[in-house]
């Protein structure tokens, strides 16, 4: 499992977008050079047989376009609503993972999400037995997505 | 048999209410669930609109506690009716469901306590608006359906009971 994790994030994710924004159509590719403007990055810690950290990338438009598909109000800047309603889409897409998981003997809990101002990395420089990232599209913009984990 | 809260269910099916948040994919087929949670977003959309509408804090307060104080009660009568139709159709998600909910609870309990102390915590407002969105929509949408699908499989449909 810990080999798929890849597509397990992005499979969650998929299903929360389609569920809670209605979004269908999203694709993803590989990569590292998420440029992400002074969006929300929002770092969910792993514990447990995995330990290590997922950071979501949201820029800006992203963001509001989320948050106005579920509320049906127009944004027009990333606040202390639009961040903590983002938080916890991202504490649901890791959750949701963690439960696919524990299918596969692997229990791991997830501390609640932090938001980090974006370039703010303290983890950047740890060794990780896995460490991948991706870019996300869908038709409401991009999402950046980097998972490091270490087998415990 | 769960207890039925009457007076909650009667102002749904009374009012002939617009409720943007809502949709009808998130019924389940269970008439007392359905007009419960119909309830809860409409309260939720009140205390959206004005928790974002362009008015100063102090004109908002009002309906910042009105909410709190329903959410305190109805949240709780709400979640029992819910984990009590799950006993009866012997749901095998309970024990984890009935967590999600008590995390919810002391959540909201956890929120009100702080606002007490400081009612002109705006951004502390914001940041519970914002959660309880994205929580309820996901828990109706996705958690819960997980029982309407299970109900539905062993033929114990809402309508039924």
């Amino acid at each position: 499992m810990i080999d798929n994790l890849y597509k397990t994030f992005i499979d969650a994710t998929r299903n929360v977008f389609n569920l809670m924004l209605h979004l269908s159509e999203i694709s993803d590719h590989p990569g590292e050079d998420f440029k992400s403007d002074e969006g929300v990055d929002i770092a969910v810690s792993i514990v447990g047989d995995l330990e290590g950290e997922v950071i979501y990338r949201f820029p800006v438009s992203t963001s509001l376009n989320m948050v106005k598909i579920m509320s049906g109000m127009e944004f027009e800047a990333v606040d202390d609503f639009v961040t903590s309603a983002i938080s916890e889409i991202a504490n649901i897409i890791s959750g949701n993972v963690l439960t696919e998981l524990s299918a596969s003997d692997l229990k791991c809990d997830r501390l609640p999400p932090v938001q980090r101002k974006p370039g703010e990395d303290p983890n950047k420089d740890k060794e990780y037995e896995l460490k991948t990232s991706c870019h996300i599209n869908t038709s409401i913009g991009e999402i950046g997505l980097e998972i490091r984990l270490n087998r415990i | 048999m769960i207890s039925p809260f009457k007076s909650m269910n009667n102002i749904v099916q009374e009012r002939d209410v617009c409720i943007m948040l809502w949709k009808d994919e998130y019924e389940l087929g269970v008439p007392l669930i359905d007009a419960q949670h119909k309830e809860l977003f409409k309260r939720v959309e009140s205390f959206l609109q004005a928790l974002r509408s362009a008015t100063s804090w102090d004109e908002k307060i009002p309906e910042i506690n009105k909410t709190l104080d329903f959410m305190k009660r109805y949240v709780v009568e709400h979640f029992h009716d819910e984990e009590e139709y799950q006993k009866s159709i012997n749901y095998p998600g309970y024990k984890c469901h009935k967590q999600i909910h008590d995390d919810m609870v002391n959540y909201v309990l956890d929120v009100s306590k702080q606002y007490e102390k400081c009612n002109t915590n705006e951004p502390l407002m914001q940041q519970f608006g914002g959660r309880l969105l994205a929580w309820l929509i996901n828990h109706v949408a996705a958690e819960d359906q997980l029982i309407a699908a299970y109900a539905k499989k062993k033929g114990v449909s809402g309508n039924d009971r």
